[in-house]
């Protein structure tokens, strides 16, 4: 059809681009697209027992279901997270508050909040203005300072429901990712290497990574981002990799064990090497959820 | 809804602390809305803007600082990356570069750097664009002066 048009019009100052939606419309339309994602699945899901994670890949690839079969050994039960990109900086932070409140542990609660309020300086000094994290902030600190009050069910539940709150649970995500954006920026000499070989075209500077791979909302995270978010707090994480590949895990040749998810530690340089991890994380391809280790 | 409203009343505070002298910006909330801004730009020095006179729109969403704001020109403005009709600007950070680390403020100054330095190759003005990519910077200049003495005055 476009052959048989006659000769675009002659250009008039201003002629537009194509037709295109404007911008409230775009978001207008991620709006709506949330919102159907929110009736699926809740920022931070309900524990479920392991099998329901086998139960997803018993029509699929078996090294999945076998790896699963192995995790069983040490973990007990998972937790989803949504996958809106922001799903490493939710279970992280979800599964660390969760676990000072299970252990009643006032002495890392404390230990966390003046982390964090150490934070505020720093922040200010990388450039930050105070008025776009003093909020956020705070309701982090309300968080950890809520946990540490009782131990109950009801305060359980309470942290299930302000993480699955819209403002709450981004406004504390958006911290997150100030901070981690920040310690990136303060060790731009050990970071940058690691950008460089992140992107086939990266990006010129370690304060534009940061602008558009750390700060926006919804941006997945990489291993830099785990590793610059356990040393800004200084909380030790493993992250279980799941993945569909075949080869047993420590790769020792031998291969007739069964199939083995391989894990990785975050240690903070602070922590002494071999510090038990905090929190437990779940990786399979582009998603993180919350793995909950069998006591003793 | 209660965040995003403290957050722009602290923004005010600092927005009445700006000497716009200084800034070439000037941000005004709507009397009775605090959602509902106005910036009052003024156009960079050495560009064809310069003299003139912008005036944007500022709608900012109840997600906001989750949700960036929507920002367009009021004055009419030639410029590869401002839609010549609706106002509406092409920039990332507007969109899906947006952070909550950015402020009503920083959107201006981020505004005001693209008057300066247009990015011709994501045109929302294909002429301005063209003009630019094709290299007659003086045909784009005169044209973006025409339409700043015309409009932003």
């Amino acid at each position: 059809m476009a052959s048989t048009e006659p000769a675009a019009e002659p250009p008039v100052a201003g002629s537009e681009a194509p037709d295109r939606p404007s911008d409230e419309a775009i978001l207008q339309q991620q709006n709506q697209i949330r919102a159907e994602q929110a009736k699926v699945s809740e920022y931070v899901g309900q524990e479920e027992n392991l099998g329901a994670l086998k139960a997803e890949y018993e029509n699929g690839n078996q090294n999945f279901v076998q790896k699963i079969g192995k995790l069983e050994e040490r973990y007990r039960t998972f937790r989803r997270t949504r996958g809106d990109g922001n799903c490493f900086f939710r279970g992280f932070i979800y599964a660390y508050l969760e676990g000072l409140l299970q252990n009643s542990d006032l002495a890392e609660a404390n230990r966390f909040m003046s982390v964090v309020q150490s934070w505020k300086a720093k922040l200010v000094e990388g450039g930050f203005q105070e008025l776009v994290f003093e909020d956020a902030m705070e309701l982090l600190l309300e968080q950890v300072k809520e946990v540490t009050k009782a131990s109950d069910q009801f305060a359980q539940e309470k942290l299930l429901v302000n993480m699955r709150d819209d403002m709450v649970s981004n406004m504390i995500v958006m911290f997150l990712r100030l901070v981690t954006s920040c310690e990136v920026q303060r060790r731009e000499d050990f970071f940058f290497p690691f950008i460089l070989g992140m992107y086939d075209e990266p990006p010129a500077t370690v304060e534009l990574f940061c602008q558009r791979h750390v700060e926006p909302m919804g941006e997945e995270s990489d291993h830099l981002h785990i590793v610059a978010v356990t040393e800004a707090l200084q909380i030790p994480v493993r992250v279980v990799y799941l993945d569909s590949s075949g080869l047993p895990a420590g790769g020792g040749g031998g291969g007739a064990g069964a199939l083995e998810a391989s894990c990785h530690d975050f240690v903070p340089d602070s922590c002494p090497p071999g510090t038990a991890p905090r929190v437990h994380l779940l990786y399979r391809p582009g998603h993180y959820d919350i793995l909950y280790a069998k006591s003793g | 809804m209660a965040t995003a409203r403290q957050r722009l009343l602290k923004e005010y505070k600092e927005a009445l602390k700006q000497k716009s002298e200084d800034t070439g910006i000037t941000l005004i909330p709507n009397e009775t809305n605090l959602f509902a801004w106005r910036a009052v730009l003024r156009g960079p020095k050495e560009t064809p803007f310069e003299g003139g006179v912008f005036e944007l729109v500022i709608n900012v969403p109840e997600q906001y600082p989750l949700q960036p704001p929507a920002v367009r020109y009021r004055t009419k403005i030639f410029h590869p990356n401002v839609h010549f009709k609706t106002g509406e600007i092409c920039l990332d950070i507007l969109k899906n570069a947006w952070s909550p680390a950015w402020t009503l403020h920083s959107v201006c100054q981020a505004v005001l750097a693209l008057m300066s330095d247009p990015a011709p190759d994501s045109p929302l003005n294909c002429d301005a664009g063209n003009l630019l990519r094709f290299g007659d910077t003086r045909g784009y200049n005169s044209l973006a002066r025409m339409y700043t003495l015309d409009y932003a005055r």
